[in-house]
């Protein structure tokens, strides 16, 4: 109470001093409040700056945690420093960042709320917009992703913007590929190469990115500008090789991947498919630069082949074939819907059958050269009985698989 | 400017007054602009920017306790957790027993006890306590919030310069709103907000004067508060979405719940803290300690969100960051945290700790939702921001406000719907499970008796169509001869009869007097010719019954008319009509 007394009296005292007409009333609150203010300004002011000071100590060690892969302490520390200086870009999108890399799906909010905040302030920075773009790509929205990407490639960058932009498109291929939407990568990919500078490694990460677009040609055009220019890159010879046998040119294929084993003696799946390349071009009966004996003894191995794979596929899909077989087949009919929907093959295996019996009269007739389409309608069956026994009994290896892929790409086997 | 004295302190020398002539020229032109009513407005300002300036000194002192007693980044199984909320406990206790006794509790009730009780009073003191002991109560950790205190702070502010201004009581008793809403704006960063609060839950009226008033202080004090600190709101709201009306149903389980929680919430606060002031003297001082240790228990043990205001958590958990078990265990341990604090006298408020439980519910509600209904469109995000205003709504029994104070704090109206279903839902829930709001509880444990505006809000206002007896059977006209109109009053029972006068309005003859002026001879007389021509008053059904008092003493039947048609006679009123009404009612 007597506390009170002093500070009211004092203040009664301070009053007595302080005019009382309004106009000179407003005058001293005027200049009080001014005088106030430049108080506060100066607290604050210095307040701001030992905030500011911990800030910065804290986000460098946020930064240091984030190096070291502990990403859970560098989200507390970014937290703690942009408490200390919240309106800090900076200290706002590493965290947005370290949230979004923590791999906690429930911190992806957080992460975009903390970016698209910074987005509202700079909209056209391709930092923030790369930044949300990925945190867009961890949620799966493919909407939002292509937009926040395509900010990123058209936006500001205050530092190596090119490579920024191509990385961006990069990341967006990439993830449109992994989401299957091939329709909206396909684009993407066409305007990639246009801005391609010539960097092999580049033209490498595109051509494999075409490869998983399954656009072979493009890819095989990519991998073939690598060797114009580097002529030894043996992982150029492997991807040139691999997208012209997947484009059925076995015999260019044949070249790259024979270049690419002796370059890389290591290259299992270059070795396998050069062997497969070889099957096929030792098989097909179709293939240009043979003599016509060849042709009929590659139609006549072909005939028997395939009717020792039907047999053989018949006898499974019957019942008197347990385990592997049945496996597969069991797998290829869940996985087509033909066979989903239809009932099961043996009628078909058996019409295939009797044809093939049918034509067992005809095959001493391919001496014969008044016979023109003779060869033609054996081989027809026997692709017809590849790609039947394909689907009833899966993928077959050695020679029914040459035949089945020269059934795939008739046309382009010789190329 | 009734209030103040305008005459001059001195009388100055004649070389003087020639050399200040045209300045006191100036100000004498100035002066006359002003009347009291003007000042006032203009004072406002100044309070808007004196609290603002306060409120931003108060969250630096807030922050710098903060940091310097729990560090930047408080964390469970630390022992500063522990021990740093039962040390401040202590020393609070012992500035508020020893140096600032008034300022125990939220504040609010203080700054309606000032309006109503004191005179608009409250001593300067009592921002200086509030401001010392709520920054080192909830920076070390107490389960309270900053927005209440300032809200004290400024109407101690405003009170302080409408003393030192001598204004006029009546200005006087209105300083401390004005103070009050400037503070709260400044706290909040929401100036409708608070606006509506210090309206709706302090003042209980609406005028142009009162409004004009509190509205340019809590605009003024924003506006300081945006300078120094930033306009960033409280919260980055994340996007809230509402699409299918049967979302509702969602949200108004929400609101139902959330008015359980708030009736517990309130319940607790209620029972534990006369419990706690009526025992010995002695125990205050160890009372904020005790509370103090046992949220540092609760800190220390893993949960550290639930220590002081809580907003950053507030912003966590709006984005998702909490699973909905989580949620739920740190509303229940915030009411529990809250009780503590509030209850054994620490000084500080409970807007905060209500805006957490509420996010904290909704959160862990939305949560069982989508459990249940994965189909519901509303995010998490829109499950807390909903949750906030419906605690707001039911421990605060303040609906308005908690309507806006989500819009405001959130930015967004697409929400606005389901704010007002949830609200109403916790609203009525909390409203019939206990009649009494906290602060009028709070206030009569304090052996004050100040107006419940809820209460006023809610009570049945009685009208005059509840006392008005029906049109009679006859009504007379000022062009009837008098035989006629007495041979018609012969055939009926009443005692006075209303008359419609030319052109309009309304006046009354008796039964006696008719008689009389046929004894007289007058029977060729119209009506007109005999009585005044002045017409009495008319009522209308709708208006309050109080409107009628004003009359019934003075005239024996009061016409009351219809609004569309005043030569429409509805029924009329009577004295004795009026006091059995009110009798009537006072039975029930």
């Amino acid at each position: 109470m007597a506390n009170d007394i002093v500070i009211g009296d004092m203040l009664w005292r301070i009053s007595k001093l302080v005019p009382r007409s309004a106009p000179a009333v407003l005058v001293v609150l005027l200049v009080a409040a001014m005088a106030a203010f430049a108080a506060v300004s100066h607290l604050v002011t210095r307040f701001t700056l030992n905030q500011q000071a911990r800030a910065r100590k804290l986000y460098a060690r946020g930064l240091a945690d984030q190096n070291a892969g502990d990403l859970n302490a560098a989200v507390d520390d970014f937290r703690a420093a942009l408490t200390g200086d919240p309106s800090n870009s900076q200290y706002q999108l590493a965290l947005g960042r370290a949230l979004r890399d923590t791999g906690d799906p429930r911190r992806l909010e957080e992460a975009k709320a903390y970016l698209q905040d910074l987005w509202q302030r700079a909209p056209e920075d391709g930092t923030i917009n790369l930044a949300l773009a990925r945190v867009a790509a961890r949620r799966g929205s493919i909407e939002d992703a292509f937009r926040y990407y395509h900010n990123a490639m058209y936006g500001v960058w205050n530092s190596d913007s090119e490579a920024n932009r191509r990385k961006a498109r990069l990341e967006l291929i990439e993830f449109l590929l992994q989401k299957d939407a091939r329709v909206a990568a396909q684009p993407e990919l066409m305007a990639l190469v246009t801005t391609l500078p010539p960097n092999p490694e580049l033209h490498l990460q595109a051509a494999r990115l075409f490869e998983q677009d399954q656009d072979y040609a493009n890819a095989l055009s990519q991998y073939e500008q690598i060797l114009r220019t580097d002529r030894g890159n043996s992982q150029a010879m492997a991807g040139a090789g691999e997208a012209a046998f997947h484009l059925g040119k076995y015999r260019t294929a044949e070249e790259y991947l024979r270049m690419a084993v002796s370059a890389s003696q290591e290259d299992a799946n270059s070795r396998r498919l050069l062997d497969s390349a070889s099957l096929i071009l030792s098989t097909d009966p179709f293939i240009r630069r043979i003599s016509d004996a060849e042709r009929n003894r590659r139609i006549k191995d072909a005939w028997i082949t395939a009717g020792e794979r039907l047999r053989a596929c018949a006898q499974a899909v019957n019942g008197g074939t347990q385990g592997s077989t049945a496996q597969s087949l069991s797998t290829q009919r869940s996985s087509t819907p033909q066979s989903a929907n239809t009932p099961p093959a043996p009628d078909s295996l058996n019409a295939l059958e009797a044809e093939l019996d049918e034509m067992k009269a005809d095959i001493p007739r391919l001496r014969s050269s008044a016979e023109t389409d003779l060869p033609d309608a054996i081989m027809d069956l026997v692709f017809n009985i590849e790609q039947q026994t394909a689907a009833e009994c899966g993928d077959p290896q050695g020679a029914d698989l040459a035949l089945l892929l020269t059934s795939r790409n008739r046309d382009a086997a010789d190329q | 400017m009734s209030g103040l004295d305008t005459t001059p302190i001195g009388e100055p020398t004649l070389p003087r007054e020639r050399r200040f002539q045209a300045p006191r020229r100036m100000f004498a032109a100035i002066e006359g602009v002003f009347d009291e009513d003007r000042f006032f407005l203009i004072l406002s300002v100044f309070i808007g920017i004196f609290s603002g300036l306060a409120v931003v000194c108060f969250r630096l002192a807030i922050d710098w306790t903060h940091l310097a007693l729990l560090g930047s980044l408080p964390q469970a199984h630390h022992w500063r957790i522990f021990a740093v909320p039962a040390l401040a406990g202590l020393a609070v206790a012992i500035l508020v027993i020893h140096v600032f006794p008034a300022i125990r509790g939220s504040g609010v009730n203080q700054t309606k006890a000032a309006l109503y009780i004191f005179n608009g009073y409250i001593p300067f003191r009592t921002a200086i306590g509030k401001f010392v002991c709520c920054a080192l109560a909830i920076g070390s950790g107490h389960s309270l919030g900053p927005e209440d205190p300032s809200l004290q702070i400024g109407a101690s502010l405003a009170s302080a310069l409408g003393r030192q201004l001598q204004l006029s009581r009546e200005k006087l008793r209105l300083m401390a709103p004005v103070g009050a809403a400037a503070g709260l704006a400044a706290a909040f960063n929401a100036p409708i907000s608070a606006v509506l609060f210090v309206i709706e839950e302090v003042i209980g009226r609406w005028s142009a004067g009162i409004l004009g008033s509190v509205v340019l202080s809590a605009v003024s004090s924003v506006v300081i508060v945006r300078g120094f600190l930033g306009s960033e709101p409280l919260f980055r709201i994340p996007i809230t979405t509402f699409k299918r009306p049967a979302e509702l149903l969602a949200y108004g389980a929400l609101g139902i719940v959330g008015g359980v929680a708030a009736v517990l919430f309130a319940k607790a606060i209620g029972m534990l803290r006369p419990r706690l002031k009526a025992l010995p003297r002695w125990t205050q001082y160890f009372q904020p300690a005790i509370a103090g240790l046992l949220i540092g228990l609760i800190g220390y043990l893993g949960a550290p969100q639930i220590m002081g205001a809580g907003y950053d958590f507030m912003d966590q958990a709006m984005h998702g960051q909490f699973t909905w078990q989580m949620l739920a265990m740190l509303a229940v341990l915030k009411i529990v945290a809250t009780t503590l604090s509030f209850a054994s006298g620490t000084p500080g408020g409970m807007f905060a700790p209500t805006l957490f439980i509420g996010a904290m519910l909704g959160g862990a509600v939305g949560g069982v939702e989508h459990i249940f209904f994965p189909q519901l469109s509303g995010s998490t995000g829109t499950y807390v921001l909903v949750g906030m205003g419906v605690l707001f709504a039911g421990f605060l029994r303040a609906p308005l406000t908690s309507v806006f104070m989500v819009l405001e704090v959130s930015g967004n109206y697409e929400i606005i719907v389901p704010v007002i279903v949830a609200n109403t839902f916790a609203y009525l829930v909390s409203r019939s499970l206990q009649p009494t709001p906290i602060f009028d509880l709070l206030t009569r444990q304090d052996g004050l008796v100040l107006p419940s505006l809820e209460e006023e809000r809610e009570e049945t206002i009685l009208r005059v169509e509840d006392a008005m007896q029906p049109s009679p059977a006859v009504i007379l006209s000022a062009a009837d001869y008098i035989d006629a109109a007495a041979r018609r009053a012969q055939n009926s029972s009443q005692a006075i009869f209303p008359v419609r006068m030319q052109p309009s309005g309304w006046n009354t003859i008796s039964r006696d007097l008719l008689d009389r002026l046929l004894q007289e001879g007058k029977g060729e007389h119209t009506l007109a010719s005999v009585i005044s021509a002045q017409t009495l008053p008319c009522l209308y059904p709708d208006l309050p019954l109080d409107a009628a008092l004003r009359y019934v003493n003075q005239f024996p039947l009061v016409p009351v008319v219809n609004r569309a048609d005043s030569r429409r006679l509805e029924g009329t009123i009577s004295r004795d009509a009026v006091f059995t009404r009110y009798q009537k009612r006072e039975s029930q």
